[in-house]
């Protein structure tokens, strides 16, 4: 008997993770409750239950573990005789795809959920000298959380639950999910959702405790940064997963589950630019407690959105009647935030104010009102559908249309700020400044506008003509014209420093920029991550000139796209032991030149045949020629082909990937004060970093 | 600041244009329909093997902006023979009419706000500034900012 039998056998696994779940519960409980006694009393061994609590909070994390292993075990032992492990595998189910398992379904996405938010806990708690008073409200508020998610484990939606009779297979995995992104996808987007708790409790934890000074907001900073790029990653797999899966060309549908994870990460984004403002003026300091409360909400919502099955969308596997228990979690924490916010408003008084329009601060300002604007827009347009059940008795459907219509424009402005704001000094930027620094990215706009606007038009191939015009590719223009000024922003801001660090240190100008960047990670890694923005979205501005073609190719059929031609050479079918497959073998040409062949492919999932769609791409920085195979048409009994021409798609995943490298650089640790080889005069000390008043006599 | 008012200047007038712009109606209604066999799709955008829907209402798309000029009457045609659901841009009366006017409206509440807010704030007295930063000439004031600007982390 091996080893893996041998435990199998011997040991009630189900048994044992439906006790995990509850020990977890338990533990929950107890650092939530003993938590508040400590912190509410005065008692000499208050503290010693502190630190119990504590010491709970973290045993937690390996109580959730073990029940999740279990679940984990359980899948890669086939043993159907939970319901869940019948339900989300099979045997011939690949080994990756049976660990991604504990997280294709609502129960086991659930422990998955409890299980990242005990490991956040457990990192915070393990950390607690950082701010052991602060850490302690903190601990009690994620308790509070962890509470809430380990019941709905437990209660809602238990992932260990029996079969009255045990299958000889499972039903196997959904077939759209078995994709190596979709192993990836769901974890990140989960770090960031469950991340977003860890900022929200050291804000309420702030706010409750009073707690003095801008401490926290560094000590939750990187928190927030690191959940922030989770849920980008998480986006952005998800985004290139409907792209090279769901076979319909494009990678954004605004789904009510896409718009959800958009949603907190809109909030966050605006929370990271604004919580700049607390800790170098001491403002918005209201603003930003609600900015992360907001995130918070917004995850939950999202979550509620996927499970509730409130709204239409395209993830209904996700779909089950747990809702009710984030709709009374969305209440009790809304209603936490209010009560506290309402109680210690006076503790969040800014200590300045805004003094010119013309002011770092008040691009900020804009950026906040932009991002919160677009969260609005997505949120409204997202919730329309259950409003409209309410007041008219009969759900209409939101889509692509509304959400482009405002947030095209919304965007542009932001992208728009991205380029000015660096340019703007902190309290008041004088006009003659603005000039100087405006300049050169202003005109590089202009004249990549006017040059992508000719070209358009055809003047240089001497037969100029606007009948390419319409909306969408105007915005495309604006958004390429837009970019260049924000590049031209930034590249100038590293030319400048770059050149001053080139002189002082005797190095030459990449090096000088090197420097000036470990010198300054977040602000530098910051215009790095402003960077890899304006190349995602020129590669969403790529999206106006998209064109296919979609046509029945018997054997020796041209279909024409764009500039290629695909000529159909074979079409193969095949089996194995997951799924049944159509594919066609194509030769594509461009200019009567051979390039490739692409095997677009078709597949039906055993068991139940459910189809899934293997995209075949040629891609390039220029464009992706993205091929489907459609099936036959059952008439005539032919394949059908539908060929896309996708021009600039890929500066969309490169510039999200700049875009969190960006980040990393954020993240990295300034680098200690370099010496100078080079002796350079340098005047005392004139201006207060912090408040920037100049330090009177000090002056050169 | 005549380069900075020049560029906001061409691209009001870009956006200004936006207006005058034409779409193919097929694609544009097409894109505003979804397709009914329960994939959540747009009409268009449907690929379903065998999809027992798409094929018939792309074709009664063809029909309808063939005969027709009206692209609300043939939004209205589809909501009354496929159910209303199914065009995914809300109409622009009635109830529906909400969901396009309330974002635009919240806009410009929101962005008058900060300007009113910004105004009220810049005209405080001179008391929120701090001891000792009061003489310094508004000159001056701006090396420092600049200075301040490169030298410190944001």
């Amino acid at each position: 008997m091996s080893i893996v039998s041998f435990l199998s056998h011997a040991f009630n696994w189900p048994l044992f993770g439906s006790f995990s779940l509850l020990f977890a519960m338990a533990l929950a409980a107890y650092t939530f409750v003993a938590g508040i006694v400590s912190l509410a009393s005065s008692h000499p061994a208050a503290q010693r239950l502190g630190q119990s609590a504590r010491r709970a909070g973290m045993a937690t994390f390996f109580a959730i573990t073990a029940a999740a292993l279990t679940l984990v075990w359980a899948a890669l032992t086939n043993d159907f005789s939970l319901a869940y492990i019948q339900q989300h595998t099979n045997r011939a189910l690949p080994i990756p795809y049976k660990l991604a398992a504990l997280w294709s379904g609502q129960e086991g996405s659930l422990l998955f959920w409890a299980w990242l938010l005990s490991a956040y806990g457990f990192v915070l708690r393990l950390r607690y000298k950082v701010d052991p008073k602060l850490v302690a409200y903190a601990s009690v508020v994620l308790a509070g959380i962890q509470v809430f998610f380990v019941a709905l484990v437990n209660f809602g939606g238990n992932p260990f639950g029996i079969m009255d009779r045990v299958a000889a297979d499972g039903n196997g995995l959904n077939a759209l999910l078995q994709y190596p992104e979709m192993v990836i996808h769901p974890p990140m987007l989960y770090l960031g959702y469950v991340g977003m708790s860890v900022p929200f409790s050291f804000a309420l934890a702030a706010l409750i405790m009073k707690y003095p000074g801008e401490k926290w907001i560094s000590i939750t900073r990187r928190w927030t940064i690191v959940a922030w790029l989770f849920l980008t990653c998480g986006i952005m797999l998800g985004a290139h997963w409907a792209y090279a899966v769901l076979g319909w060309g494009g990678y954004w549908g605004w789904d009510p589950v896409e718009n959800a994870s958009l949603l907190p990460w809109l909030s966050g984004t605006a929370f990271l630019h604004s919580v700049m403002m607390q800790e170098k003026r001491g403002m918005m300091k209201i603003w930003n407690v609600w900015l992360i409360f907001i995130t918070f909400l917004l995850s939950i919502l999202g979550t509620f959105l996927t499970r509730s099955g409130i709204v239409s969308s395209v993830h209904a596997f996700a779909q089950s009647s747990i809702g009710v228990w984030f709709v009374w979690m969305l209440s009790i924490s809304l209603a936490t935030c209010l009560f506290f916010f309402i109680k210690n408003r006076k503790h969040l008084d800014a200590e300045n104010k805004l003094e010119s329009l013309v002011s770092r601060e008040s691009s900020f300002l804009f950026n906040n009102l932009v991002l919160l604007g677009a969260s609005f827009a997505v949120l409204w347009g997202t919730l329309f559908p259950i409003l409209s059940e309410w007041v008219q008795g009969h759900k209409i459907t939101v889509g692509p249309v509304f959400f482009n219509k405002f947030n095209i424009p919304i965007g542009l402005f932001l992208v728009f700020l991205t380029g000015i704001g660096p340019l703007l000094a902190w309290r008041s930027t004088s006009w003659a400044s603005v000039k100087r620094n405006f300049a050169f990215p202003a005109i590089l706009s202009l004249v990549v506008g006017l040059l992508v606007f000719l070209t358009l038009s055809g003047v240089w191939s001497g037969h100029p003509s606007l009948a390419w015009v319409d909306r969408s590719k105007l915005y495309s223009v604006i958004a390429f014209a837009l970019s260049a000024l924000v590049i031209g922003t930034i590249c100038s801001e590293f030319f400048r420093g770059g050149r001053v660090l080139q002189n002082k240190l005797g190095t030459n100008l990449f090096g000088g920029i090197y420097h000036l960047t470990r010198r300054n990670t977040r602000r530098y890694g910051g215009y790095i991550a402003h960077f890899g923005f304006v190349v995602a979205i020129i590669g969403i501005a790529g999206t106006a000139f998209n064109v296919d073609q979609e046509q029945e190719m018997g054997l020796g059929d041209k279909l024409q796209v764009g500039s290629y031609t695909l000529v159909s050479q074979k079409y193969t079918d095949d089996e194995n032991a997951q799924y049944v497959s159509q594919a066609a073998i194509l030769d594509v040409y461009q200019g009567g030149k051979f390039l490739e062949t692409l095997y677009p492919e078709r597949r039906a999932y055993k068991p139940g045949g459910q189809p899934d769609t293997i995209v075949a791409k040629r891609s390039s920085l220029k464009e992706d020629l993205y091929v489907v195979y459609e099936g036959k048409n059952q008439q005539t009994d032919r394949p059908i082909i539908k060929a896309y021409v996708n021009p600039l798609v890929n500066w969309l995943w490169l510039g999200i990937l700049v875009l969190i490298f960006g980040t990393g650089v954020v993240l990295v640790p300034n680098a200690a004060q370099i010496a100078s080889p080079v002796a350079v005069a340098v005047a005392a000390p004139a201006i207060d970093d912090k408040q920037m008043y100049p330090t009177p006599g000090a002056t050169k | 600041m005549k380069r900075l008012l020049l560029t906001l200047t061409i691209y009001a007038s870009l956006a200004f244009l936006l207006g005058a712009a034409s779409d193919d109606r097929y694609t544009d209604l097409g894109n505003k329909i979804m397709c009914s066999c329960g994939c959540n799709q747009i009409l268009i955008q449907c690929n379903h093997v065998g999809c027992t829907a798409s094929e018939g209402m792309i074709r009664d798309l063809r029909a309808q902006v063939r005969q027709s000029s009206n692209d609300e009457g043939i939004l209205d045609w589809f909501r009354a023979n496929y159910g209303i659901a199914v065009v995914v841009a809300p109409q622009t009366h009635g109830f529906d009419l909400t969901i396009w006017i309330v974002p635009p409206i919240v806009a410009i509440l929101a962005i008058g706000l900060v300007v009113w807010l910004i105004y009220v704030w810049s005209r405080r007295p001179a008391a929120m500034v701090a001891a000792g930063s009061a003489a310094v000439l508004d000159s001056q004031l701006t090396t420092f900012q600049d200075r301040a600007r490169k030298e410190t982390e944001l």
